[in-house]
């Protein structure tokens, strides 16, 4: 038992000490002067995380898909837009995003969630496009022409680096703390078998709804991040299908189900989305779409689950050449 | 004393098809009852109205003084009532520990802050401690009945419903089984025990209720059950084959 709980010890320790380097090395890097552009692309990098980290606590962990999260997101990004343009700190008006995104997972969590699988999924598609379709006509947001922020003072790039970094951070820390935690267990169980879960005292309906308000938070300040960042945001943008498709995309490229894995399909989705929009004009949602395909019948676990094997494979012939040494 | 369970004129149809018909039993705190009944009896569709993921068509179940009849399943485990699955249901991606521990942590609580030793000590009770850290779906299928019920146990059900939690095991694995359920009664536990092999229940029970068709064929003591005409006539060919 001791043995157990010393190595327990010491795997966590090794965990903290990389995300923090990982930490330190983002926290430091904009003083190496990197170009603007990397910058740039590394917060776009970020604000994706934190929407992807959120996204896996539902999708990965708790195993119900949603095509909907562009929702939050948009949301999100307009009533942190309407803050800073009503004159709140720019924190309030994240914490006022992240607030309208948590009721909004209340009222589409209710009834979508009494659906599962694919009929879950398909729900929140239509939930998702409904609520495009309203931010579309809505006169007051400025409907299709989309919304201004009119910040006062200099465009600091750095402010905002260090935002997305912040909230990032935080991201993962929740989701680090959930993979470990009584309530983490059950949103797992929910995955792999609601029925049973409720048969051993498990409310499922409850844990998916908090893990739903949870994750609906955590995008919705994603949203008011990239917004403020923009300074311009339109509902074909941030409330668009190809937004829930990227939320979705990224967890699944690096690994659902796990701590490391939507960070690492953040960074990858988000440094390379760019130059492929630009290549491939017509045919990157393809590629994506071919490449999940190939992920979830080969390695549902994503570039972890690559990064897993290519490890086992390495200590088995670690161990197989020092066996040889030793015969 | 009054019943710990009481079941009144219980009915279940399933579009159209009755797999219950006005089943009315008691089950005395303490007891082991057994549930008997040819295949397709309703023996685990009465579990599944007992333990809230069914509702009846008609009839009330109390538990403890308490009309439960329509609450959910885990309403039930967190008041007591918990039940196995006669077709093991494991979280497959979860540790052979994980799963017992949601039950420790859901169910009526661990007993103290920390579960590993707890976690332990079920694990160790049904003999899984070797595959603790296994995940649940590489465990054969012996290991699973046996985790289906030590989950079921880490809720710490006062009325633990059991469905064919031997079948398949061996007879030696049969009998730690049924030893293990004697002792869970010991510390106070009652069950409602439904199994096909009649050695198991002639060994085990203090009382057996009998259906056929879905409704209550006979009820009594196992030795009365076991000679009673109407009884082997059911269970015709199949008593023969044992
Ligand atoms: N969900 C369901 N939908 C429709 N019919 C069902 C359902 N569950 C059970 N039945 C039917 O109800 C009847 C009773 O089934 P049940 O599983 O309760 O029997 P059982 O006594 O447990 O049998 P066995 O000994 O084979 O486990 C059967 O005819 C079965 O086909
Ligand atoms: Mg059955």
């Amino acid at each position: 038992m001791r043995a157990a709980s010393t190595q327990m010890g010491r795997f966590l320790n090794y965990r903290v000490a990389g995300w923090g380097t990982l930490l330190i090395v983002l926290g430091i890097l904009p003083w190496f002067g990197i170009s603007s552009n990397l910058t740039r692309l590394l917060f776009t990098a970020l604000v994706w995380i934190i929407a992807s980290v959120a996204w896996n606590l539902l999708g990965g962990v708790t195993g119900q898909v949603s095509f909907g999260f562009a929702v939050f997101y948009g949301l999100g990004a307009y009533a942190a837009a309407m803050g800073i343009n009503g004159g709140l700190h720019p924190l309030a008006a994240f914490t006022i995003s992240g607030l309208v995104a948590a009721l909004a997972s209340i009222f589409i969590g209710l009834p979508t969630f009494r659906l599962r699988g694919p009929y879950f999924a398909i729900a929140t598609i239509g939930v998702s496009e409904a609520v495009r379709v309203v931010m579309t006509n809505l006169s007051f947001t400025g409907g299709a022409s989309g919304y201004r922020i009119a910040e006062h003072g200099r465009f600091r790039p750095l402010e905002h680096y260090y935002t997305a970094l912040g909230f990032s951070a935080v991201a993962v820390v929740i989701s680090a703390w959930i993979h470990e935690s009584k309530f983490g267990l059950s949103l797992q169980a929910v995955r792999e078998d609601e029925e049973a879960a409720a048969d051993i005292g498990v409310n499922p309906l409850k844990a998916k709804l908090m893990v739903h308000l949870l994750a609906a938070t955590l995008t919705g300040i994603a949203g008011g991040v990239y917004a403020r960042y923009a300074a311009y945001i339109h509902p074909q943008g941030v409330f668009g299908f190809h937004t829930s498709v990227a939320i979705l995309l990224m967890p699944i490229i690096g690994g659902a189900g796990t701590v490391a894995g939507p960070v690492i399909g953040g960074f990858v989705y988000g440094l390379v989305q760019e130059e492929l929009v630009a290549a491939f004009p017509q045919f990157h949602l393809l590629l994506y779409g071919a490449l999940l395909i190939v992920i979830i019948l080969f390695e549902p676990r994503g570039v972890t689950g690559w990064l897993g094997r290519l490890r086992g494979f390495i200590e088995r012939i670690w161990r197989k050449s020092a066996t040889a040494s030793v015969g | 004393m009054p019943p710990l369970l009481s079941v009144e004129r219980l009915t279940k149809y399933f579009a159209g098809l009755a797999a219950l018909k006005d089943v009315s039993f008691e089950v005395e705190e303490g007891q082991i009852c057994g549930l008997i009944g040819p295949n397709g009896a309703g023996k685990t569709t009465l579990f599944s109205i007992i333990a809230g993921s069914v509702s009846p068509s008609s009839g009330t179940i109390t538990y403890s003084g308490k009309d439960v009849t329509r609450w959910k399943s885990f309403q039930a485990v967190r008041a007591g009532v918990a039940r196995t699955h006669q077709i093991t249901r494991p979280f497959r991606s979860m540790t052979t520990r994980q799963n017992v521990e949601i039950g420790l942590h859901f169910g009526r609580g661990p007993a103290s802050g920390s579960t590993w030793g707890e976690v332990a000590e079920i694990l160790e009770g049904v003999g899984l401690g070797r595959v603790a850290d296994r995940p649940a779906a590489s465990l054969c299928v012996g290991d699973q009945k046996r985790l289906e019920l030590a989950r079921t146990l880490a809720a710490k059900p006062k009325l633990l419903l059991c469905d064919e939690v031997c079948s398949g095991l061996t007879e030696t694995e049969m009998n730690e089984v049924l030893d293990l359920l004697r002792r869970i009664r010991g510390r106070g536990t009652t069950i409602l025990y439904v199994e096909h092999n009649m050695r198991a229940i002639m060994s085990t029970c203090d009382q057996v209720v009998v259906l056929n068709f879905g409704e209550k064929l006979t009820e009594g003591p196992p030795l009365k059950i076991q000679n009673d005409p109407a009884v082997i006539e059911a269970y015709l060919g199949k008593t023969a084959a044992d």
